[in-house]
C-alpha cells in the first residue's frame, strides 16, 4: 500500500498522476486499461482540487491498495466540503450539444470506465475510491 | 509528444489543430485561444486530432463550450482521431453532434 499526499493544486496533478500510473503500470495493466486509469483519476482528482476547498487550501490524500494481482483500488480523500459526487444524475449525453450542460460528465466517465466506484463522508472526510480489474 | 494546440480562421472556417494531451491542466490554454474567435463568422470548425494522445472531460468541455460559444451554427468535425480519443468522445455522445472522418475536404 503507497501512499502521497500533496496539496489540492492543479499544479500537483501530474505529479499524482505519475504516480497512479506508475503503480498501474509495475501491476501490468495493458496500455488501454492504463490509460483508463489515468483518465478516471484525472477527473477525481481534478473535482477535488476544483471544488473541495472553495475557501481554504487543503490537501487531497491518495492510497494505492493492489487487489492482489488482479487488479488496483485508488483512494482519495479530502478534508473539504462534504460532496458526494456520485449523488450527481449523469449528464443527458443524447442532449443537443448547443444545450448540453458543461458539467457532471467528469464523474461520469469514471463510472463508465472503472469497475467500482464508492463514496463515504468519515467524519471530516471525502472518501472516494475506483477499482478496476484488469 | 509535447502538447500544443494552433487556431487557424480563414474564411470562415476555424482549423484547430490539438496535439499531445488535453487535458485539465492545458484546456483553459486551448478555451482562450478559441475564445478570439468569438464574433467571427464560423461555418465550420474543424479539430485535427491526429497527434492527439489523450482527453479527458475538461477536453471535452472545450469543444463543448467551442460549440456554444464560438460556432452555434457551425458544423464540427473531428479528424483522424485515435482510438484512445475516439472512445471517450463517444462514451459522452459527443460523437452524435460532431462529424467524425479521417479527412476534412475544403
Amino acid at each position: 500500500m503507497k501512499k502521497l499526499e500533496l496539496a489540492a493544486k492543479l499544479e500537483n496533478l501530474e505529479s499524482m498522476l505519475t504516480f497512479i500510473r506508475k503503480e498501474a503500470e509495475g501491476l501490468g495493466f495493458d496500455s488501454k486499461k492504463l490509460n483508463q486509469i489515468q483518465l478516471a483519476a484525472e477527473e477525481v482528482l481534478v473535482n477535488v482540487i476544483n471544488y473541495a476547498y472553495p475557501d481554504k487550501d487543503g490537501n487531497i490524500e491518495i492510497t494505492l491498495i493492489p487487489k492482489d494481482t488482479r487488479g488496483l483500488e485508488v483512494e482519495v480523500v479530502d478534508w473539504g466540503f462534504a460532496f458526494d459526487p456520485l449523488s450527481m444524475p449523469d449528464p443527458d449525453i443524447c442532449a443537443n450539444l448547443e444545450k448540453r450542460k458543461i458539467g457532471g460528465l467528469g464523474i461520469y466517465l469514471v463510472r463508465k470506465l472503472m469497475d467500482e466506484v464508492n463514496y463515504q463522508r468519515q467524519g471530516e472526510c471525502n472518501i472516494l475510491t475506483f477499482i478496476k480489474y484488469k | 509528444m509535447e502538447s500544443k494546440f494552433s487556431v487557424d480562421y480563414k474564411d470562415c472556417v476555424a482549423k484547430i489543430a490539438l496535439c499531445g494531451r488535453l487535458d485539465a491542466v492545458n484546456a483553459p490554454v486551448l478555451q482562450d485561444e478559441l475564445k478570439k474567435l468569438m464574433g467571427s463568422s464560423v461555418k465550420d470548425m474543424v479539430f485535427y486530432a491526429k497527434d492527439l494522445e489523450y482527453i479527458s472531460s475538461a477536453g471535452l468541455r472545450v469543444i463543448i463550450f467551442a460549440k456554444q460559444k464560438v460556432g452555434v451554427d457551425a458544423k464540427v468535425y473531428l479528424v483522424g482521431a485515435q482510438e484512445a480519443v475516439l472512445s471517450v468522445v463517444k462514451m459522452s455522445g459527443l460523437d452524435n453532434f460532431m462529424f467524425i472522418q479521417e479527412t476534412y475536404d475544403e
